[in-house]
């Protein structure tokens, strides 16, 4: 009688895992892309911007991957609904990344002083928030064996914690490089006002997503 | 020859096939998982099975083995003065416990071709019961040991939970969430080797020990145990102390191999329960055979012959060595989300509530029991994703496989003793 292998449904955690990866591809992509977008190499940037959305599209199939197979028989160590809302906030951060990528590269745009420094500033908070995140999605496997609680939780409540930290940083920051845009000095066109600040909001959302996916990862844990 | 010895030898043919299917079959639920998680060679597990599966049916077989043998029937009305079927009893048992070794075997046969999770326990339980309702009719049956039967098979997967639960949640709470999982391992490991070797030695010592001291007292079989369980602490300690502690950054990686080592203590155990419980199943039956051949009646008195232990703990062995190495392996592949902590709890809970229920007599299903242990160390969260459809499963598999056991066994019996008698 061979019954006890069918107890073991397949684990949502390893795609989450290679989810998370995926995501931090994209947003590890994001300072290069500003990198070369400053110093006005534009074909640079369509590349990345390329690499971009190839990684994002890469975390959609892994994302709807992890939502065919949750079906409700199978029991989890976290709230099911959790696992689904995790991977979508996750997914966000991916989703903000191509979005800022495409938005930049629809006009070759001058990066004027004062502007330019916040705007480099911005972007390190923005994806330091995300990689913070995703070391500890990264961190699932252990959250796991200890099911969920000790002091991997501790680590992982922390890490969460400097997300949210570098998140209200960030904000500032956001508030800071919309000021340098708009001032009177600046001497960009319109259009690129216009551009450079929806581009400025999709940023922020980028870290405004790995916040929230940090707040569903503490949810998990607290649910102890 | 006779009729009787006809009968006596596809008895005895019956039942080695039966306990040949037990340790084919069976056995690789409780070694699988060591194989699967490198703790143990394919050899090795057989090796270890073959030594404890035998102990278990030779030192503490004979309970479940006297129950099926006489506890399910109305002995008295088999015996030649029963005044419903008169001289005939007899041999109407005898014929009988061939039909249900038969209807067990075939069902097993085909169940397994299906890839049906049914039990050897729920077959045999079933096959005598339908065999005895034709031969006799309702008034045969000891219904309230089959009641106290039937409820033994929903309180051992939850009692296995209860146990693997709890096991998990004291593995949790004091290694995996330690502090220093690495120290915490070393400081709780010979406890729990302990604890097994213990609860293992408890079993059946008080059975070994009447072949030398006449009647032993209980403290003196306490102290045994206790004893055995110091050398298995002082051993698992100088052991822990041996290992190589791994990198402290990751400890869970020396945590889980050093639980991997311990489930090979877990798997053995979990291995001579299974002996314990299951080689009843085949050999009960054929105890009743050889006992009417030899006395013409089924002797009240006497305890099952010790040689017919031995008969299903080689057959079970032969099993394991021909066919049962391949199971291992295949389910070895199939469980590796087991990892040794959670396997350890499982198997931990699973056999303690098989040698329980062996000790009572009660026939169990070792598999399902295991099933029960593995879900509870997974609703205790111990596990990534349990696929709790397996519940229905067993319980379509009851309600197969008892009134399929017993119409063929029904069926044979009719057919022998149309020949026979």
């Amino acid at each position: 009688m061979r019954t006890i292998h069918q107890l073991f449904g397949k684990s949502p955690f390893e795609p989450l895992v290679a989810h998370t990866e995926k995501v931090a591809e994209a947003a590890d992509l994001v300072r290069p892309l500003f990198d070369s977008y400053v110093v006005g190499d534009f074909k640079r940037c369509n590349e990345i911007y390329g690499e971009i959305s190839q990684v994002e599209h890469d975390a959609d199939t892994i994302k709807e991957d992890i939502r065919d197979h949750l079906p409700r028989y199978l029991f989890l160590p976290v709230d099911r609904g959790d696992i689904i809302l995790y991977v979508r906030q996750q997914d966000h951060i991916a989703d903000a990344a191509e979005d800022v990528a495409m938005l930049i590269t629809l006009r070759d745009m001058e990066t004027p002083e004062p502007f330019r420094t916040l705007l480099l500033k911005l972007v390190d908070e923005v994806v330091t928030a995300a990689d913070l995140l995703l070391v500890a999605g990264k961190e699932m496997a252990a959250l796991l064996e200890s099911s969920f609680g000790g002091p991997e939780v501790d680590k992982v409540r922390g890490l969460v914690k400097e997300v949210a930290n570098q998140e209200s940083q960030a904000d500032e920051t956001q508030h800071k490089t919309a000021k340098a845009l708009l001032s009177p000095d600046c001497e960009l066109d319109p259009v690129s006002i216009s551009l450079w600040m929806h581009a400025i909001q999709v940023l922020g959302n980028l870290a405004n997503a790995a916040e929230n996916t940090g707040d569903v990862l503490r949810t998990m844990m607290a649910r102890r | 020859m006779s009729p009787t010895t006809i009968v006596l030898i596809l008895g005895i043919i019956a039942a080695f096939y039966m306990a040949w299917n037990i340790g084919a079959n069976d056995v690789a639920n409780a070694m699988g998982t060591s194989v699967g998680s490198g703790a143990l060679t394919l050899a090795g597990a057989v090796v270890i099975a073959g030594i404890f599966e035998f102990a278990g049916a030779t030192l503490v077989g004979s309970h479940v083995t006297e129950t099926i043998r006489k506890g399910i029937l109305e002995v008295s009305l088999f015996q030649p003065d029963s005044p419903l079927l008169g001289e005939d009893g007899p041999t109407i048992l005898m014929l009988g416990m061939v039909a249900a070794l038969l209807a067990a075997g075939v069902w097993l046969q085909i169940a397994t071709s299906f890839g049906l999770p049914v039990s050897t326990t729920h077959s045999i339980v079933g096959a005598v019961i339908g065999f005895a309702l034709v031969a006799v009719g309702k008034s045969a049956i000891s219904w309230g040991t089959v009641g106290t039967i039937a409820a033994s098979w929903v309180i051992s997967p939850i009692l296995g939970g209860l146990l693997a639960a709890s096991m998990f949640i004291f593995v949790t709470r004091f290694v995996l969430r330690a502090d220093r999982p690495i120290e915490a391992t070393m400081r709780i490991g010979p406890h729990l080797i302990a604890l097994v070797f213990f609860i293992l030695v408890l079993s059946f010592i008080y059975k070994a020990l009447k072949n030398v001291v006449a009647e032993p007292t209980w403290w003196f079989v306490l102290l045994t145990a206790t004893a055995t369980a110091a050398v298995g602490w002082v051993l698992g300690r100088a052991w822990l102390r041996s290992s190589r502690p791994g990198d402290p950054d990751n400890p869970f990686d020396y945590v889980e191999r050093v639980f991997a080592k311990l489930q090979i203590v877990t798997a053995a155990f979990v291995a001579f329960a299974h002996g314990a419980n299951d080689v009843a199943n085949a050999v009960a039956p054929a105890a009743a055979v050889v006992q009417v051949a030899r006395y013409g009646t089924l002797p009240d008195q006497l305890p099952v012959p010790f040689w017919i232990l031995v008969l299903g703990g080689v057959g079970i062995v032969i099993g394991l060595a021909t066919w049962g190495y391949k199971v291992i392996a295949t389910v070895g592949r199939k469980i590796t989300e087991l990892t040794p902590s959670r396997g350890f709890s499982a198997e931990f809970g699973a056999a303690t509530t098989v040698l329980i229920a062996s000790r009572l007599g009660m026939p169990v299903s070792t598999t399902h029991t295991l099933v029960g242990a593995v879900i509870g160390v997974g609703l205790a969260r111990g596990l990534a994703a349990l696929d709790l459809r397996v519940v229905g499963k067993i319980v379509n598999s009851w309600l197969v496989t008892l009134p399929v056991g017993a119409a063929l066994s029904a069926f044979f019996f009719l057919i022998l003793r149309a020949i026979f008698l």
